[in-house]
């Protein structure tokens, strides 16, 4: 922070080191994936120095090489592919279960009091131990795939709505009843737009674990998929393909962070002045 | 007849946990005139928030009634806008958002609506703020629009909480003159809450001041002082400072205080 | 708050039965159904166990020692895998929330680790060490460490300057100041990474027990799930749901309150 203010005040006095400094701290590219450089030069130093034997530990330039062929072979995309759909189509069905359910608990007194000890337990159950029933109901199909997303979907979203109204400021409520507002405008002025936040976390929360169970039951159920790549890669011994794998892993988390719920939760939330929690990791 | 006439109210309140009873207003009546400012004053817990609460049909009174143009109240209404401590304004709204919001809940057509705002805007000194987020204002701006969103949909009576209790000191001087203002150019009649002996009698026409709760209205004390009433005047003024002390005596003395005549009104 | 009258300690009671009541009733209701929907619709065993044969294969387990086996082995990884968690990212994270060089060369790596631990680490965990322990533990260390890490770095950056001022002020040296002021403040926030770390660990845990291990839990399901024992798989997916829910309801969430709400510290609470 001190440094700024310096580099901010006349640059005629300013070496031109700093002032490239400066301008290459203010270029966004640089901001996102200068960090990463340190990061990979030791990742790059460690491998080469051979500490570690080469069938359990690769250099980037080794995962690096694994990429360009799995993408020249067309092997990545197609598996890309399948886990980002089968992402998304579990992502859809869950908000379009999870957001008019949630708001039924939230809102209905009877609702809460008969869903919200099933809600928990359910909740406890976690997605991965629903694999082995599906398998015996559905087989190793898209269909147990799906499932499982939806349901780790659809549980936090159905705890963050819940817990979005609930901290919606009781003056608030009042305050539009006293302006007027009846049950309809209420819920579409007040409950809808206060809720947000807590919807916008749900679904990361959601994702977030969504995610992971597209990667188990990709392990588990097997057929395709960047999970199933790098299950069947660690089979074969092929640690360069793991490591493709994880690192394609966690760019697709950063882009659907950096592409979907950064800029949704920029236009509303933050827009608002609303405060955002500290929330846990992403 | 009056607007708003309270008449014997009693509040017990049950914790749900509990079970536990808490009587929080003992018998309290009185009545607001068509165009008047009324603020109602005590000890803190005796019951001045639930009072406007009632009033308001946030909660529903032990014991007693409220009649608003001489019918029993039920529910909250706009006929009975509420200005909050909080604010309580909806940060997903711009300020005309805010400030259009219980017109366009009674339907009035959009360009109307705008009309209405920028005449209230204009009133409370936010023209050209238009656009912004309730979270880009101040705290005083805040309020002022809080004020506005109520003047705007004309309620019978406005109530107002310990409005200003959450700005700074000299913010919340300035809002009070801009409030004495407004009130005489509109002639809203108000119920106010306060805590501040200098900011009631500063603004009201007559002072409620009710006794430790379970609370009774100890005495309604007449404040006679000519308007347009200003801070840098008024603080010297005699009768503001006997108006003042005479209710900081009721504050703080024992119930026979109430017995003495000498009131403030000369 | 005012005078405590003797009708208290027994409605506060009889209000415990009864929110109590209202939890267990829908399970109840959930019961009933199940047995109806599969009378009705005479659903195969292999589809769909009788809630008896869940109970008789409860008991057989039971008996037989299997169930207790699984659990305890399940359990233990756990609470390893936990620990070690807790051991290596407290101090992992106090280090990265008072150096700011420490922080600037691991936070965007942290960024990237959190979205991935847990379950994407199977494959690379079996390669490192096995299939087994080993790689079973790694992988629970792995979900709680890095939220643990992240959230401790959190908890430290959000302590006010003035606290360190003052603590600095009363006297206290660099060793002080870390279990007086930065510890404790951080603690809330330590708190709900663990909360967030071991649900994510819960789900590896099971995960990599279907995938690595010849015991506990999720290597029962998977048992199970080869000979359609359907009976096994419902029961040991109550168990799990179970031993969660106790463990968040009676460990954690109380953990969590006690910490954050006792100290009126704010804190998103998922
Ligand atoms: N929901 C409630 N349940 C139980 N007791 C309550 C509740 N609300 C208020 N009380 C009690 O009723 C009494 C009056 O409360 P109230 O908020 O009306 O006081 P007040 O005069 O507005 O106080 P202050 O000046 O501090 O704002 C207090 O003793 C308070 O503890
Ligand atoms: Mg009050």
């Amino acid at each position: 922070m001190a440094t700024d203010t310096v580099e901010e005040r006349g640059s005629a006095t300013v070496p031109w080191t700093r002032r490239t400094a400066s301008a290459l701290t203010r270029s966004k590219t640089v901001r996102t994936f200068g960090p990463f450089l340190p990061f990979v030069l030791l990742w790059w130093v460690v491998a080469e120095t051979g500490m570690f034997p080469s069938a359990f530990f690769v250099g980037p330039d080794v995962v690096i090489a694994k990429f360009g062929e799995l993408l020249r072979t067309g092997v990545l995309t197609g598996y890309l592919w399948d886990s980002t759909v089968r992402l998304a189509v579990g992502a859809a069905w869950g908000l379009a279960i999870g957001l008019p359910l949630g708001f039924l608990i939230a809102l209905s007194h009877r609702a809460r009091r008969f869903a919200w000890p099933l809600l928990l337990f359910f909740q406890a159950v976690g997605d991965i131990a629903w694999l082995p029933i599906l398998i015996i109901w559905f087989g190793f199909s898209l269909t147990s795939v799906t499932f499982v997303i939806v349901y780790t979907v659809v549980f936090p979203l159905m705890v963050s709505i819940v817990a979005g109204i609930d901290a919606i400021p009781r003056d608030m409520l009042r305050a539009a009843r006293t302006l007027g507002a009846g049950r309809r405008n209420i819920l579409l002025e007040v409950v809808l737009p206060g809720s947000l936040p807590a919807i916008a976390s749900g679904i990361r929360t959601g994702l977030g674990y969504g995610w992971r169970a597209l990667i188990a039951a990709e392990i588990i159920v097997g057929t395709s998929g960047i999970g199933f790549m790098m299950f069947d890669a660690r089979r074969a011994g092929q640690v360069t393909e793991v490591f493709v794998g994880m690192i394609i892993l966690g760019v697709l988390w950063y882009l659907t962070d950096a592409l979907l719920l950064s800029p949704m939760e920029r236009e509303t939330v933050e827009r608002w002045g609303m405060v955002r929690k500290p929330g846990g990791p992403r | 007849m009056s607007v708003l006439e309270i008449r014997s109210l009693n509040k017990v309140y049950v914790d749900d946990y509990t079970g536990e009873e808490v009587p929080a207003i003992g018998d309290v009546s009185f009545s607001v005139e068509q165009g008047e400012f009324v603020s109602i004053l005590g000890p803190s817990g005796c019951g001045k928030t639930t009072v406007l609460n009632i009033i308001a049909g946030f909660i529903d009174p032990t014991g007693g009634e409220v009649l608003l143009n001489g019918e029993a109240i039920s529910g909250p209404g706009p006929d009975r806008g509420v200005v909050f401590q909080s604010f309580a304004l909806f940060p997903w709204k711009t300020v005309l958002g805010n400030l259009t919001f219980g017109l366009k809940m009674r339907r009035i057509p959009r360009r109307e609506r705008e009309e209405i705002a920028a005449e209230y805007l204009e009133l409370v000194g936010l023209s050209g703020f238009e656009r912004r987020y309730p979270h880009e204002l101040s705290g005083g701006m805040q309020q002022r629009l809080g004020v506005a969103r109520v003047l705007a949909i004309e309620p019978s009576v406005m109530l107002m909480d310990e409005p200003f209790a959450s700005v700074d000191a000299q913010t919340r001087m300035k809002l009070q003159e801009d409030l004495t203002r407004i009130w005489q150019d509109r002639r809203p009649t108000i119920f106010f809450v306060t805590h501040d002996v200098d900011e009631a009698v500063f603004l009201s026409d007559r002072v409620i001041v009710l006794s430790q709760g379970p609370s009774r209205v100890r005495e309604i004390v007449e404040v006679d002082i000519p308007r347009p009433r200003r801070w840098d005047e008024l603080i010297e003024d005699p009768v503001f400072r006997r108006t003042s002390h005479r209710i900081i005596e009721l504050l703080s003395a024992p119930a026979d205080v109430e017995d003495r005549s000498d009131a403030a009104t000369p | 708050m005012v005078q405590a009258t003797t009708a208290r300690p027994r409605t506060h009671v009889l209000s415990r039965l009864t929110s109590a009541a209202w939890f267990v009733f829908p399970f109840l209701v959930l019961l009933a159904v199940w047995v109806i929907v599969l009378d009705v619709f005479e659903i195969p065993e292999r589809t769909f166990p009788a809630a008896s044969s869940v109970w008789d294969a409860a008991v057989a387990m039971t008996l037989d020692g299997t169930l207790v086996a699984h659990l305890v082995a399940s359990l233990q990884r756990v609470v390893v895998g936990v620990g070690l968690a807790i051991a290596t990212g407290i101090p992992f994270g106090l280090l990265m929330g008072l150096n700011r060089a420490v922080a600037t060369f691991f936070a965007p790596l942290l960024r990237f680790s959190v979205a991935l631990a847990g379950i994407a680490w199977i494959p690379l965990a079996t390669l490192w060490f096995g299939y087994g322990e080993g790689a079973v533990t790694f992988i629970i260390w792995n979900s709680v460490f890095f939220a643990v890490v992240y959230n401790t770095t959190l908890g430290v950056g959000q302590i006010s300057e003035d606290l360190k001022r003052a603590a600095a002020t009363l006297g206290s040296g660099r060793v002080r100041l870390l279990t007086e002021v930065l510890l404790p403040g951080a603690l809330p926030s330590i708190v709900t990474g663990l909360r967030v770390g071991m649900g994510y660990g819960w789900r590896g845990l099971i995960a990599a027990e279907i995938i690595a291990t010849n015991l506990g839990l999720g290597y029962a399901l998977f048992l199970a799930q080869k000979y359609f024992e359907t009976d096994v798989i419902i029961l040991s997916m109550i168990l799990i749901g179970l031993i969660w829910l106790l463990t968040d309801r009676l460990l954690l969430a109380p953990l969590e309150r006690r910490t954050v709400r006792r100290w009126g510290m704010q804190q998103g609470v998922e």
